[in-house]
């Protein structure tokens, strides 16, 4: 059932290593990694595939954790607020002892998020075989309302880049008549099935970032590492004596937050950060170099990885932009995400939980053990690498349909929209989860009215919807309290 | 009324339904920003559109690497289909690395060629013989 053996093992490895360093670069993600490596899973089967992706997931998330305690900037969003006591504690000569403690937080809160994973997957799939279309039409409405309702502070631009994501998607041929639509007749033959996913992502994620850091001049970092030699003092295991519980309350506050659509590694550390202070018994001491506060961080965000994959696995709805990224790698081998997902797929999902943990494992290896050479990964010069990024990418985009320029194109394309995007604060992920779903929310709502011969009551007349549209506005009303809340704050500050 | 709840599905026109419903909120959700924004501008007694102290790119932004990496990625794009993936591909990561480094020292231009070389011979061996995808 589980497919796993020397091949398995090594391309684990080298997505956590390669995940690791992308992780550890500030400017560069989790989710570029899997977008501009996607193209390389051609050659192997899903499984394998897995094993790569999953890895560069886990290596990219645990990552950051190396730079937020070492220079105090974060590698990732998801490691915000590492640096909060793990620099700190590097200041005071206790660089190695923090890593560790990380590294440690981070193993507990991945393997954490896979149980939650495995157990609750299955019911979560076993309830959604039953909707039908009415139903998967309104749980992917649920789905873009969540995400553009936690969009902090700008739910109308998450609302309206999620939209803006289903138009992209339907420019091509629809399946029902075979007719073309929204595509300009200059670009009828390269579009006829719109555009494609992996220029399209990979443009979005991996060519705006090139484009954000050609524009700050890719400046190396001017601060100094902190020297990891002298310890002032040791790691050792009982230094998690009375961690327990807030080992367990971040890990899970991190999962929580994965599996909610698009809400993003960040929010997951600064919620858990928040409530490790004030459940804590010293709250003054955490941001001075507190256990505490650095387990938080690191247990929630790889609290994460395992969070993310709930839905995207039992719904087929991708929780956040690196497994929206990772749909990608099903789509490719035509292999269809969603509430059949595990039963027609038994042996995939198995390989899937195994790949998580031997990742998680791989991952504790390489960076507890080798802890003092680690911290030579910021200082690999990032004006190298970016030329190697841009080369995959466009590898990658041109291999997408097996040779078209067109692709290319795209890729360059989408790759300026993702600058835009950034420049004029609107949310890129609400935007590709709606390129993503667009042609299935296409799909299901036109099936649902062909039944019921067009009229539009059919999505408020069975149970499971009712509750479903419930969720929406309860999340919709969630996010318009939080945005008024928000902006009072930005008024009294 | 009945009639407002009503979505006509004809098989030959089915493929406009869904565009047009989303083309719809995206205006509607445009006019609400606008809105937004308007009502705003009136609380704080301010224009609508000030593009005073707005700047699209940052203070002092790198003008040489931001305009030079559109302009090589489309050099590039162009020239692959002329002189083929790997001619290419090194002669442009080249140039792409010694953008990005910013030095003309010896030493940095030969990184720049080795890395450039290495990289290049690598994906054009991993997608042309071991995938099987024909590069141009």
């Amino acid at each position: 059932m589980i497919v796993f053996g020397l091949l398995q093992f090594v391309v684990a490895a080298v997505g956590v290593v390669i995940g690791i360093i992308f992780g550890a670069l500030p400017g560069m993600t989790a989710t570029m990694a899997i977008a501009i490596f996607l193209p390389l899973t051609y050659a192997y089967d899903i499984t394998t595939s897995m094993y790569l992706l999953l890895g560069l997931y886990v290596g990219g998330i645990s990552g950051g954790l190396v730079p937020a305690i070492l220079i105090n900037i974060p590698g990732t969003p998801s490691s915000i607020t590492t640096g909060f006591d793990g620099h700190p504690m590097a200041i005071r000569g206790e660089g190695v002892r923090a890593l560790r403690i990380g590294i440690v937080s981070s193993l507990f809160g991945g393997i954490f998020s896979l149980l939650v994973l495995w157990l609750f997957t299955p019911p979560l799939a076993a309830l959604a075989i039953k909707f039908s279309a009415v139903e998967k039409f309104l749980i992917i409405l649920f789905a873009m309302t969540v995400i553009a309702a936690l969009s902090k502070g700008n739910m109308t631009k998450g609302i309206f880049a999620g939209f803006l994501g289903v138009l992209t998607a339907l420019a091509g041929t629809f399946a029902d008549n075979q007719k073309l639509r929204l595509v300009p007749s200059m670009f009828k033959m390269d579009m006829l099935s719109g555009f494609q996913l992996l220029p399209v992502l990979i443009g979005l994620f991996a060519i705006s970032q090139v484009l954000m850091e050609a524009e700050s001049g890719m400046k190396k970092s001017i601060v100094k590492p902190t020297k990891l030699g002298e310890e002032a003092k040791k790691f050792k295991f009982s230094d998690f004596k009375g961690q327990l519980v807030n080992l367990i309350r971040s890990s899970s506050i991190g999962t929580f937050i994965g599996i909610l659509p698009g809400v993003g590694g960040s929010a997951a550390s600064l919620l858990s950060y928040s409530q490790a202070k004030s459940f804590s018994k010293e709250p003054e001491k955490l941001g001075t170099g507190a256990v505490e506060g650095l387990v938080a961080s690191e247990s929630s965000n790889n609290g994460l990885t395992g969070g993310a994959l709930v839905p995207l696995l039992s719904l087929g709805i991708p929780g956040d932009s690196t497994t929206a990224v990772l749909i990608g790698a099903f789509m490719l081998q035509g292999i269809q995400v969603g509430p059949l997902f595990i039963t027609q797929n038994p042996g995939i999902w198995n390989t899937m939980l195994f790949a998580l943990l031997i990742c998680n494992i791989i991952m504790f290896l390489v960076m507890f053990y080798p802890v003092k050479y680690i911290a030579n990964i910021i200082k690999i010069p990032k004006n190298r690498l970016y030329p190697v990024v841009i080369i995959m990418c466009i590898v990658g985009a041109y291999a997408s349909r097996n040779g078209n320029m067109f692709d290319v194109w795209t890729l360059l394309l989408f790759g300026i929209i993702g600058y835009l995007f950034i420049k004029f604060g609107i949310p890129v992920t609400p935007y590709l989860i709606g390129f993503i779903l667009g042609r299935d929310l296409e799909k299901y709502f036109i099936d649902s009215l062909k039944g019921s011969g067009g009229n539009l009551s059919i999505f408020f007349s069975r149970p499971i919807g009712w509750v479903i549209w419930g969720l929406i506005f309860i999340s919709l009303a969630y996010a318009y309290y939080d945005n008024r809340k928000a902006k009072k704050q930005t008024i009294k500050v | 009324m009945a009639d407002f709840f009503r979505v006509k599905i004809v098989y030959s026109q089915s493929h406009l339904v869904f565009p047009k419903i989303i083309i719809g909120i995206l205006i509607i959700l445009a006019v609400i920003m606008l809105l937004q924004r308007v009502m705003k501008a009136k609380k704080e007694k301010k224009p609508i559109i000030s593009l005073k102290n707005k700047r699209f790119f940052e203070e002092n932004y790198d003008k040489l690497k931001f305009y030079g990496t559109i302009v090589l990625f489309i050099l590039y794009i162009i020239f692959m289909d002329i002189i083929g993936f790997l001619t290419a591909s090194i002669i442009f990561v080249t140039l792409f690395n010694l953008l990005y480094a910013a030095t003309k020292e010896r030493k940095s231009v030969i990184v720049s060629i080795i890395v450039s070389v290495v990289t290049s011979v690598i994906l054009w061996f991993i997608f042309g013989f071991v995938f099987n995808v024909t590069l141009p």
